[in-house]
């Protein structure tokens, strides 16, 4: 099934890590169906799934293993150019029986993955002076939810890493994009059965990542459109009066 | 790189000024003919002309060798010293005491990195005017006139074009011969606002610009270009310099101390890699830039407590900036919005009844709201307003309100030539040596002058809705130029009329320093016209000292 209004992704080299989840494996079936060439990070060799990607495995928490993983995406597919960091754990577990060690083990994967992929990543890509990276994040950093003391503290902290890099890189590789992206197909609590269909999710996800203007680095987005944060009614009637408002992005 | 040097392979390839970079150790293990301190539009020409004549040729540079896709625009809101260096921006601020006012700290455009301020210039490169070096009839020369003339330095302004594939076309005004390459075709709103000054009398023509505009090419006019085609100290001067075989590059290399030695440069002190080396050459080539050169030689007092090349006291003075003013120009009833556009320059003004003004060109920039609003801040701020709560706010909305009923304005800007005064000078700052600390007076003269200047300019645009966006003399901190003059006569100048110290035997300058008048346009072209010709006057040398010793 290809749309033609959907983004061409022919010559895309897209690494997604833990395509093991529902939403990586959605997200690898969407870009490789526009034409990318999707290359999934597992961390186990038994759950690779049998879709037909290609799978390597990869411990996200390991720099080294890191490393290796994408040196063989670069010699088997060539240079990455976009990079979506989608690996994560979300224990539940109460802060009184949370321990450092499962503490860390926590922000090792869900921020260290993210900055140990980006850091194999970018090379290639400011040797390009383009590039690619989708950041899968939350809100649990505004609101942690209880139970979530290691995922909100790695996943805020991701969203801090976005904008570190952009601050970074921005001015520098205007070609080399970040964003941040809330899929809204996580069910927080038990209970919860208000969530997206992660194949659904998948197509904005795919279609964010195929974006490329340089104007939306650093910008968040919430399922299918840009969120930009809470304004008072007074700042809104100003930027409406001044002009200066500007008309949200939309992935649907 | 076993022998030291490195190989570019091909210059419209894709760029890679990194293959250059070569090993401080292995740099001081040689003896080089040339040694070229800075790589900006001066020191990057003449290493590149020195290296296409056979000579071994060393670029020293302080700065760092940087990402060949950067794209970055030279910012003044950023004050971190490291983030800066990384950028290739000037890591400190300029210490400016205007007037006599104490010191105020101000980021200038000053790049230091592989292609200095260069790769951050808009790529005019404009020829100047005979009167500019000489006295002609009815304007003589303030100096007197350069050491020398103008019809010497015709054939290096028609090199330099060439290199820096320079394009636009003749001023009708003048007899210059326009360039060689002519400019692209102009957009339909651009060819309006051609019609609409020449309906006010003047004659623009199409600016010079060094834009290869190979495709692709995203116009970066102020920010770093990641193709070859901009043309400026890194594209047309290192790469190619590298590509002979015959050069090396030394990034985040500091040139600490030139030793003197009996009349010569014996040594240059570098920091390189997190320690110190010495390097030697025949030929020293000083190209750091006007602020840098004359700054390095005050700090260089091994044998002169006044620095080296200094006997007439006159290293870093005579600094001469240009004054900036901007105009705002919207278009006529009916004409279309044309935006950021640097297709246009006009010489109505250049010089008139015996005063010289200078150029007056697009600058690339549009006054959008934004721009208008914070130019009526500026100007609430120093009125009796500017404790009238909300005036800020009402300046914007008024801006907005502009912008709306007459659309973007295009930016016009005026180069108004500065001429050299002793006093105005640089020289390193006391608590930060790396930090030029400069003193500079605008003086009564220069002030009657910007008013002809601006009386000039409104009068020929009375017909269109226009606004001078320079509240008060506004000083070019990216044209600095003049602190080691060129002259005939060592006690009123640094140079010789080859820009070789008077002082020393193998010191040359090849960056805007030498410039005794600061002339009425950009000053690019005209320091890569200078740096051809003194890389021919040493390549003259070294060969005739080799004929001899052979």
């Amino acid at each position: 099934m290809r749309h033609s209004s959907m983004p061409d992704a022919t010559g895309e080299v897209v690494v997604i890590s833990d395509a093991t989840s529902s939403l990586g494996r959605a997200l690898g079936l969407a870009l490789a169906r526009r034409g990318a060439q999707v290359v999934a990070l597992a961390h186990m060799p038994a759950e690779l799934a049998e879709d037909g990607l290609p799978s390597l495995v990869a411990d996200v928490r390991d720099p080294a293993s890191v490393a290796q993983v994408f040196d063989e995406i670069r010699a088997w597919f060539g240079a990455p150019t976009i990079l979506i960091n989608n690996a994560e754990i979300h224990p539940d577990r109460d802060i009184l029986e949370e321990t450092p060690d499962s503490f860390m083990d926590t922000l090792r994967i869900n921020l260290g993955g993210a900055f140990n992929c980006c850091h194999a990543a970018l090379p290639s890509m400011v040797a390009a002076g383009s590039g690619r990276i989708v950041n899968v994040v939350t809100f649990a950093d505004i609101r942690p939810a209880p139970l979530s003391a290691g995922y909100s503290v790695s996943k805020g902290a991701l969203r801090i890493l976005t904008r570190a890099l952009v601050a970074d890189l921005g001015d520098r590789f205007p070609g080399i994009v970040v964003t941040d992206w809330i899929p809204g197909t996580h069910a927080p609590r038990r209970g919860v059965v208000d969530v997206i269909d992660p194949a659904l999710a998948a197509e904005w996800g795919a279609t964010l990542a195929l974006m490329k203007s340089p104007e939306l680095n650093g910008r968040l987005f919430l399922r299918d459109r840009e969120h930009v944060p809470p304004q008072s009614l007074r700042g809104r009637v100003k930027d409406r009066v001044l002009g200066k408002g500007r008309r949200r992005v939309r992935l649907g | 790189m076993s022998n030291g040097l490195s190989q570019f392979p091909d210059p419209d390839a894709s760029p890679t000024v990194s293959l250059g970079q070569g090993l401080a150790v292995g740099a001081a293990a040689r003896h080089w003919d040339v040694i070229v301190i800075g790589t900006g539009i001066g020191g990057g020409l003449a290493g590149r002309r020195l290296a296409e004549q056979g000579l071994s040729v060393l670029f020293v540079e302080k700065g760092p060798l940087g990402h060949r896709t950067e794209g970055q625009v030279l910012r003044d809101d950023l004050e971190d010293y490291t983030a800066r260096q990384i950028r290739g921006f000037w890591p400190t601020p300029l210490e400016v005491r205007l007037d006599g006012a104490r010191g105020e700290r101000i980021f200038g455009p000053i790049g230091s990195g592989v292609g200095g301020s260069s790769v951050f210039y808009a790529a005019a490169a404009e020829r100047p005017e005979r009167h500019d070096m000489e006295s002609t009839p009815g304007l003589p020369h303030p100096t007197g006139g350069w050491p020398v003339g103008y019809d010497a330095y015709r054939p290096y302004y028609d090199l330099a074009e060439d290199l820096l594939s320079v394009r636009g076309e003749a001023d009708p005004l003048s007899d210059l011969p326009g360039p060689a390459l002519s400019a692209p075709a102009l957009t339909e709103p651009e060819a309006r606002l051609f019609q609409a000054l020449r309906d006010a009398g003047l004659h623009p023509y199409r600016a010079h610009e060094a834009l290869r505009r190979v495709p692709g090419c995203t116009d970066c006019l102020g920010r770093k270009c990641p193709r070859a085609c901009k043309m400026d100290g890194r594209s047309a001067g290192v790469e190619p310099a590298l590509a002979t075989g015959k050069a090396m590059l030394l990034a985040d290399s500091s040139v600490e101390e030139l030793v003197e030695n009996g009349g010569r440069i014996s040594q240059l002190r570098v920091r390189a890699d997190g320690r110190e080396v010495a390097l030697t050459a025949s030929i020293v080539v000083l190209a750091a830039g006007a602020l840098n050169s004359p700054n390095l030689l005050l700090r260089s007092t091994g044998t002169h407590s006044a620095g080296c090349a200094n006997s007439s006291g006159l290293v870093g003075r005579g600094l001469m900036f240009h004054l900036s003013e901007l105009v705002a120009l919207w278009p006529r009833r009916g004409d279309p919005t044309v935006g950021a556009t640097r297709c246009l320059s006009f010489r109505d003004f250049y010089a008139l009844d015996g005063q010289r003004m200078g150029l007056v060109q697009s600058m690339g920039v549009t006054a959008d709201a934004g721009r208008i609003a914070s130019f009526l801040k500026g100007m609430l701020a120093r009125s009796r307003l500017r404790h009238l709560p909300g005036s800020g706010r009402l300046a914007t909305l008024a801006a907005k309100i502009g912008a709306d009923v007459f659309g973007s304005a295009t930016v016009l800007v005026g180069i108004l030539e500065d001429l050299a005064h002793s006093e105005n000078r640089v020289r390193p700052h006391p608590e930060d040596p790396e930090m030029p600390l400069i003193d500079y007076w605008v003086s009564d003269e220069l002030k009657a002058r910007r008013t002809r200047f601006r009386s000039l300019l409104r009068r020929t645009l009375s017909r269109h809705r226009m606004l001078f966006l320079s509240l008060v003399p506004t000083l070019n901190f990216g044209h600095p130029c003049g602190t080691l003059r060129f002259g005939s006569d060592p006690a009123t100048s640094v140079l010789n009329s080859e820009c070789r110290a008077h002082d020393l035997d193998n010191l040359y300058v090849a960056d805007a320093s030498f410039l005794p008048s600061s002339m009425g346009v950009n000053p690019s072209l005209t320091i890569a016209a200078n740096a051809l010709r003194v890389a021919d006057v040493i390549a003259a040398r070294l060969d005739a000292t080799a004929r001899k010793a052979s």
